[in-house]
């Protein structure tokens, strides 16, 4: 399949705990800012990792009644803000209704969240499954009267890049005129915290938050859970040239490839991951030494981050000493389903801010981390393209290239 | 601004595919533990015995109808490398999630079992599948609500459609009937773990197989609403294929109507001498070409 005209990305919306707008976010990534602090909300005294990137209010979109959105479990109210920041974004806000508009989220585990939410407030949901008769996603399409088709997708961390890979091929084929695509998730509660603590994944730097996740730095210990998400408003070029559309980028290639190894723990062979990253080169028809910046996976876990270097270095050959590497969960945490959509978000940010992200918390790199990276401080540079990793469990690789238009 | 009807209408069309394997696997609770021990014949090196240990109930019913379908399409020697996963499961975790929300409750933090997420997530048996057939092309849930049937379609077609895949597993499952679990989070007595697998592969001049097209329609002439749409599950599924299973002669054509005036059209063309049986996994199939005697419409809803 070719991608003739171009898939644009032209809004987006989003919320993160770097802030509730794509400027808010912009700015505050490109200072340096970490969005982790100790958890508020609920009881985490017990709890093996006591901190995360929390987003403690989600805003009522202008247009939907403030009490019925209230009444939203967290991640829905989520998605409903940043698909309608999205499409007023875009412009496309006030004219949906002409257009078939297609949606495709990243939603990894939400009735697990909608179940515990509930029982966590006296309810009984989990053993009433008379009353699960409709998806958030489906009464989100419902609700903002989209006539395109909707589909939740997960690879896990790496589900926002399989939505825009599936949001492009909706494109491609027709099936709607413009497609929201992107990830939301909430995943800071009680139990995921508990499970990822008792998993032994996250960081227990509890008592430095904000020096916690340091992806690539020597002295990591794991990773930082966040909230957040990002959606991004997708639509063929010749579309958005015709309304003279504000452009962030060019969606141009995507490279998937599984493990087949274990549910949780990253392949020893890098091989899957390598061949994700050519692939999406490839499709992008670019060559490696093409990349302007890699917005890397790397969630700050001492397995992880190695296994990612790896892959860059067989990818990238001698310009992985040359092309800059950032993560960006350094500030945001680890949003988990939604950990791609919002770093394809950065990487929007970089191209617009003509400024790469720094990985935050990196003062001593793993000798085995030997990249070229952006340590603390943004830096200034011009990207024309960027590739961002997600990788998840289930042992999925993904890589999203993004063109400056 | 908006895109003009003639340029819709020359991006828009209809996409096709086959399938190359199909089977349901039903599995009562009580035989549950066996499955999970074998979950049916091994495809390239035997899987460890403790491989579904952690694995919900519905992971071991998806896993074991891939097997199922493997052993009756005879597609043993077939290396599913390249091939992609999509799983669209329907509430995974019920039962786990209200055991495990019992022992938090009792134990706290330390009570939540660490292997809750990695298996009872949307991703889950996209994942198992992927590492039991030693899968390395994309896998990923899709839906694991209600409507789950028609997103993995949807999603498996698109990415067929690329070209770039020589199939993907589609795998449903869920729980019938979906009754509350007991206090401790046991599944009801009389519930069935349901597995469906379908390997889709690109349309080919095979005429036997069960074939897929998604229809697009002009949703401005056919109103449809997302509960109607929502009727198709993996209950329904499972109907259609018994339907196209069926030993009758001729074309058999089942319409399922979607949202926005979109359509799934399942069809099968059978030669008169074909017999098959799922139950055995024993398929014979005549080389001749289909004997196209009839066109039967078994299932058009809601054209008014």
């Amino acid at each position: 399949m070719s991608h003739v005209d171009g898939i644009w990305i032209t809004g987006v919306g989003t919320a993160t705990p770097l802030g509730h707008t794509y400027d808010a976010f912009a700015d505050r990534l490109l200072d340096g800012r970490s969005g982790i602090d100790r958890v508020r909300g609920f009881d985490v005294a017990e709890h093996p990792s006591q901190i995360a990137g929390q987003l403690h209010e989600v805003p009522c979109p202008s247009g939907i009644e403030p009490a019925e959105f209230a009444q939203l479990h967290r991640l829905e109210q989520l998605m409903r803000w940043c698909c309608v920041a999205a499409l007023r974004d875009s412009g496309w806000w006030e004219r949906r209704g002409e257009v078939r508009i297609g949606l495709v989220l990243g939603v990894g585990a939400e009735w697990l969240e909608y179940w515990e939410a509930d029982a966590l407030t006296g309810g009984r949901r989990v053993w009433q499954p008379e009353n699960d008769t409709e998806s958030m996603i489906a009464r989100t399409r419902r609700v903002l009267d989209l006539s395109g088709p909707a589909v939740s997708v997960s690879a896990a961390c790496a589900s926002g890049n399989v939505a825009l890979s599936q949001a492009r091929h909706w494109l491609d084929l027709g099936w709607v005129d413009v497609c929201l695509a992107g990830a939301c998730d909430m995943a800071v509660t009680p139990m995921a915290l508990a499970g990822f603590g008792n998993l032994r994944a996250l960081s227990r730097r509890n008592a430095e938050p904000q020096a916690a996740s340091r992806p690539f730095d020597r002295q990591r210990d794991g990773f930082v859970m966040g909230d957040g998400g990002a959606v991004f408003v997708l639509e063929p070029a010749s579309t958005a040239r015709s309304r003279s559309a504000r452009v962030y980028a060019e969606v141009a290639g995507y490279g998937a490839r599984s493990d087949a190894f274990n549910m949780v723990i990253p392949s020893p062979d890098p091989e899957p991951a390598t061949a994700a990253v050519r692939e999406a080169l490839r499709d992008a028809g670019c060559n490696p030494g093409e990349v302007d910046y890699i917005n890397a996976h790397a969630t700050s876990t001492p397995v992880g981050d190695i296994a990612e270097a790896r892959v860059l270095t067989a990818v990238f050959g001698d310009d992985v000493h040359r092309v800059p590497i950032s993560s960006t969960k350094s500030m945001t945490g680890h949003l988990l389903t939604a950990a791609a959509a919002v770093e394809a978000l950065a990487c929007l940010a970089a191209m617009e801010r003509e400024a790469l992200p720094p990985t935050i918390n990196l003062h001593e790199v793993d000798p085995e981390c030997d990249l070229c990276h952006v340590a603390n401080e943004a830096r200034p540079a011009k990207v024309r393209v960027a590739v961002s990793n997600s990788f998840g469990f289930g042992g999925s690789n993904t890589c999203l290239v993004l063109k400056a238009v | 601004m908006k895109p003009s009807e003639d340029q819709s209408r020359a991006r828009s069309r209809s996409v096709c595919c086959e399938a190359a394997a199909d089977a349901v696997l039903r599995v009562n609770l009580e035989s549950l533990p066996e499955l999970r021990r074998n979950p049916g014949p091994a495809v390239g090196e035997p899987l460890p015995a403790s491989f579904l240990k952690h694995a919900d109930e519905q992971t071991v019913a998806g896993l074991g109808a891939v097997y199922r379908a493997i052993r009756a399409a005879e597609l043993q020697a077939t290396c599913f490398r390249d091939w992609g996963v999509v799983a669209a499961p329907r509430f995974l975790g019920r039962p786990a999630m209200a055991a495990a929300l019992q022992r938090f409750a009792a134990e706290g933090a330390w009570g939540v079992s660490p292997h809750l997420i990695p298996h009872r997530s949307l991703h889950s048996i996209s994942g198992t599948v992927s590492q039991a057939l030693k899968i390395h092309g994309p896998n990923f849930g899709v839906g694991g609500g209600p409507s789950g049937a028609i997103e993995a379609i949807l999603a498996a077609m698109s990415m067929l459609e690329r070209k770039r895949l020589p199939g993907v597993w589609v795998v449903l499952t869920c729980l019938d009937p979906e009754l509350p679990p007991d206090a401790a989070g046991h599944s009801a007595p009389g519930t069935q773990a349901v597995g469906l697998a379908l390997a889709l592969t690109p349309a080919s001049a095979h005429t036997s197989r069960i074939r897929l097209q998604l229809v697009q329609g002009d949703s401005s002439s056919v109103p449809q609403s997302s509960a109607q749409a929502a009727g198709f599950d993996l209950l329904r599924l499972e109907s259609l294929l018994h339907l196209l299973h069926a030993p009758r002669g001729g074309d058999t054509t089942i319409v399922q109507l979607l949202d926005a005036g979109n359509r799934l059209e399942l069809s099968r063309s059978v030669d008169f001498s074909e017999t098959r049986s799922m139950g055995n996994g024993r398929i014979n199939r005549s080389p001749s070409v289909a004997a196209r005697m009839s066109a039967l419409t078994v299932g058009v809803e809601n054209r008014t």
